[in-house]
């Protein structure tokens, strides 16, 4: 497994579109792409063997103190999408506030442990294997699987006319796993550099057996129980951070958490949540978009509020320098958002977790968790999958998914232990996004509406 | 409006490029395969009071490459750089099917479809990539949204959209689709020491974008209504907090096309009643027979299908693996009659497939999204509707949504409220939220308004592993909706 363009092409390709950027008084460029392979399963089948690459060079430039961008997926042509960019800007003058923010200048970036040749081993066949693997065992055990195995390479590379000249790339494998059975259901889904890593094959048998259990759920009733978030549950909680005001547009603003209430202790002392691209978990990546070297952003230290991700543009607003967040989402305006979460995990084993709740909920999982009030960090979604009672500090019988609306603080508040295991999950429409999270015992978490 | 931009705009050129992947995606039990090339241009300007402009253009061309070989599928894409590029693409497509195959036990069959070729082209009065005034227009939009005293944060964007969709399959159907759109969004908030409120228009969550030229931003006044939401936003902080209980609604066009797209357009997607998508996406609480025996509301509820409807992200005259658009019912008088089905879906249970089978561009496989999902009409106006309702809440614009895996139990907030009295609009309420179980909802539909009050809107959607995005059309009158539970969050 290769890059698809690789460290040298990246460069030449980027330093191509500089030399066409002569009009300007700054300019950028960044090249991102992604080569994956996905092999989505369903049932009996592999219904969607998936083999995609993506990739699109952008250039920013700077003419007369305005800002404008071009990309294309055509690398072999850059200057097009210069030119275009150029005459955005120059018949933009006129409209809103000159350039604040110039182009990053040449830095040191973070080494990272980026490649594992392990992923090569993890081909279609491999993979198609595991699903057949997958699929036969939840068969066996009366149920149906549902899934994703895949693997991909990322490659970033920026310049600047200021002299940054930075590439990397980097493995990556994910799997994903719903298993169905008796109208109980257990999901697993981890994702990383490597392949090995993920446990591929154990995470089927323990999938497989968790559904198992989870034949036949009961009704949870509405009311506030005591609850072990598994470590899925808990990095949920995670999406969310940049919404609360944990961004540079946030701060600049006057909203959220890190301009309202800075210092200020919104979770329990074991709460430790940061942005930290240089993890040894999650997605780790050493600069963004910008060519700006990532560091760690400490969101909640022992549960007080700290800091908010910026890029150029917001670093510039709150004068800072940026703490390497730059990012561009599909049809929205350019953020700094947060891209490898972490919640610290603690030294409490999972057992240990449950023995330490007479009655209460196991929580595999959330599910479509979306913000209902941003001041008061509040969500609703519904719990899902492998979810059962604990009674007497044991796991019994299975429970139905059930809706709820929470305050994420007021959840992290009430924390009383945190696991020592952790898994990562994606982060919907972020490029090389993650959340890693170990599991949480919330004392106090209500199921059913408000009061 | 002009077609010839780009590379892919002659007919010529791109039939031969996929007449190439045709050729390559061949060989031993390869028995379908079908190519689209996309060449796809978009030009946003956005802007945020006191900030800095951002206007970016973006372009790209590529090719996706699927087979179904041994009754199994295989699919690659790849950005287009030459010929070699493209018989690469469909290798790894066969060589991805073959892989899969031997790991399959279920295998599809699909029934010949005779070939349908030809040429479609959106209809565009003002072309956006040509038409100037986009800064003036964003920095007055900007001015009034941002004008109010307490709004602390406005911003505004400009978009539009243009694309070569190119089709050809193995069983000699050939298409160029030409579409365009062009929209706009404006989000306001306003803060106090103790609040935070927000207002959109036309829509909130990206706005909304409709399958037309520049002529559908010129027709959103929006420097006015910029200036309204601003207002809105404020009075919002002070306005009373929404009660909990349980009311009557007439839900607004813009909120009941997210409810269709929630609880309708997904429900009703049949590659996730059959559970292709129960990983990522989720499934439904619709099983394969419900066809003409599941109510899902009353009488009043009639949901078509329809992207021959010109104007949205939904229309369109071919889908993504090339079967004609034409209207079918969904939902008669209550009742399920259809799915949202794609070849694959439709084979599996004998059904005609509906034409939903859609891709995000050329790097992603079709996958079952709604294409224009509307409520239909009924009649009277809005007024009217008021009057029907008597005591109880106008409400629209989504705020915020969430619905579980099944589509089952869903709960969603709206930006604004207003109590209704004797069916005259009263007092602003914020935090608006209300409740409930997919079929008991729409049973409780009691009236939708005529067509004189029917909104269509565009919306933005995510689906398949890796998460694709979908462009579909949600529309609907205002809609009375009976004894639903509110104030739940």
């Amino acid at each position: 497994m290769e890059p698809y363009v690789g460290g040298d092409a990246a460069v030449e390709a980027l330093e191509r579109a500089l030399a066409h950027a002569k009009g300007a008084e700054e300019a950028e460029a960044f090249l991102t792409v992604r080569s994956g392979e996905y092999t989505r399963f369903a049932g009996e089948r592999i219904h969607q063997a998936q083999d995609i690459v993506e990739r699109q060079l952008m250039v920013r430039v700077v003419v007369g103190g305005r800002t404008a961008r071009a990309a294309t997926s055509r690398i072999e042509d850059p200057g097009a999408a210069v030119r275009t960019a150029l005459a955005l800007a120059e018949g933009g003058a006129g409209g809103g506030r000159p350039a604040s923010h110039r182009v990053a200048a040449a830095s040191p970036y973070p080494e990272l442990d980026l490649w594992h040749a392990d992923v090569e081993a993890w081909d279609a066949a491999a993979r198609s294997r595991d699903a057949a693997h997958a699929m036969r065992e939840a068969a066996a055990a009366g149920g149906r699987a549902y899934g994703m195995f895949g693997r991909a390479v990322t490659e970033l590379a920026v310049a600047t006319t200021a002299g940054v000249r930075a590439y990397a790339a980097a493995t990556e494998a994910s799997g994903a796993l719903t298993v169905k059975a008796g109208g109980g259901s257990s999901y697993w889904c981890d994702l990383g550099r490597s392949a090995p890593a993920l446990g591929v094959r154990e995470a089927v048998e323990r999938t497989v057996a968790e559904a198992a259990r989870s034949r036949e759920p009961v009704e949870l009733p509405d009311g506030v129980q005591d609850v072990v978030l598994g470590p899925l549950a808990a990095g949920e909680l995670l999406h969310f951070f940049g919404a609360f005001g944990f961004t540079g547009a946030a701060a600049a603003a006057g909203v959220g958490a890190v301009a309202r209430t800075p210092g200020a202790r919104m979770a329990a002392p074991s709460i430790t949540v940061a942005d930290d691209a240089l993890a040894d978990v999650g997605l780790p990546f050493p600069f963004d978009i910008e060519g700006v070297p990532k560091r760690r952003v400490d969101f909640l230290t022992e549960g007080r509020v700290g800091e908010a991700v910026t890029d150029l543009a917001t670093a510039a607003r709150l004068g800072t320098p940026s703490t390497g967040h730059a990012h561009i989402a599909r049809e929205e305006s350019p953020a700094a958002i947060p891209a490898n979460l972490v919640l610290a995990p603690g030294t409490t084993p999972q057992d240990e977790l449950v023995a330490g709740v007479e009655r209460g909920v196991y929580v595999q999982r959330f599910w479509y968790t979306r913000v209902v009030d941003p001041q008061e960090s509040t969500i609703t979604g519904v719990s899902r999958d492998g979810c059962f009672l604990i009674e007497n500090g044991r796991i019994t019988r299975p429970v139905a998914g059930k809706r709820f609306t929470e305050s994420v603080f007021g959840l992290l508040s009430r924390v009383d232990a945190v696991g020592d295991r952790v898994a990562t999950q994606a982060l919907m429409n972020v490029w090389n996004g993650a959340a890693t999270a170990p599991a949480l015992r919330v004392r106090g978490f209500r199921f059913g509406p408000r009061p | 409006m002009t077609h010839e931009w780009g590379s892919a705009h002659d007919d010529e050129t791109a039939r031969a490029l996929c007449e190439t992947a045709l050729g390559a995606a061949s060989g031993p039990g390869v028995g379908y395969a079908d190519v689209r090339l996309v060449e796809c241009e978009e030009t946003r300007l956005y802007g945020r009071r006191g900030g800095e402009r951002d206007e970016r253009a973006e372009l790209n061309l590529g090719v996706g490459v699927r087979v179904l070989l041994d009754g199994v599928w295989g699919f690659a894409a790849a950005p287009l750089g030459d010929e070699a590029d493209i018989r690469a693409v469909a290798a790894r497509a066969v060589a991805g099917a073959r892989a899969a195959a031997w790991a399959s036990d279920e295998r599809i069959t699909l029934p010949p479809r005779p070939p349908a070729s030809g040429r479609h082209a959106t209809e565009a009065a003002i072309d956006p990539f040509s038409h100037t005034g986009r800064h003036d227009l964003l920095d007055r939009a900007l001015a009034a949204a941002g004008a109010p005293e307490k709004v602390v944060s406005a911003e505004v964007g400009l978009n539009a959209k243009r694309q070569h969709r190119h089709f050809a399959d193995s069983e000699g159907s050939r298409q160029h689709q030409h579409l365009v759109e062009s929209g706009a969004t404006v989000m306001v908030f306003a803060a106090d020491e103790h609040d935070v409120q927000r207002r959109s228009y036309p829509n909130s969550f990206h706005g909304n974008t409709a399958g037309a030229g520049w002529e559908y931003v010129e027709s959103l006044r929006l420097v006015e209504e910029a200036a309204r939401v601003g207002e809105e936003a404020v009075a919002l902080l002070t306005a009373p907090p929404a009660p909990s209980g349980t009311g009557d609604l007439v839900i607004g066009p813009a909120q009941m096309a997210l409810q269709i797209h929630e609880s309708c357009g997904h429900a009703l997607e049949l590659d996730r009643i059959l559970g292709d998508e129960s990983n990522f996406a989720g499934a439904s609480f619709i099983t394969p027979d419900a066809l003409g025996t599941l109510r899902y509301g009353s009488p009043a509820v009639n949901v078509t299908a329809d992207p021959t409807v010109p104007g949205t992200r939904g229309s369109f005259a071919w889908d993504d693996e090339g079967t004609p658009a034409g209207r079918r019912e969904l939902i008669r008088e209550g009742v399920v009659v259809d799915f949202l089905s794609s070849r694959d879906s439709a084979a599996r249970l004998g059904l005609t497939p509906v034409g939903a089978a859609r891709a995000d561009g050329w790097a992603y496989p079709p996958v079952c999204f709604a294409t224009n999902v509307f409520l239909e009409p009924g009649s009277g106006s809005l007024e009217e509707l008021l009057d029907r309702l008597g005591d109880g809440y106008y409400v629209d614009d989504n705020r915020s949504w969430s619905i579980d895996e099944r589509r089952w139990n869903f709960q969603f907030g709206t930006e604004v409220a207003y109590e209704v009295r004797r069916g005259r609009r009263g007092r602003l309420l914020k935090n608006f939220s209300y409740g409930g179980v997919t079929p008991r909802f729409w049973g409780s539909v009691e009236a939708v308004a005529g067509p004189v009050e029917f909104r269509a809107f565009g919306m933005p959607c995510g689906k398949g592993e890796p998460k694709q995005w979908g462009f579909l059309g949600h529309g609907a009158s205002p809609t009375l909706v009976r004894d639903v539970r509110i104030g739940v969050a």
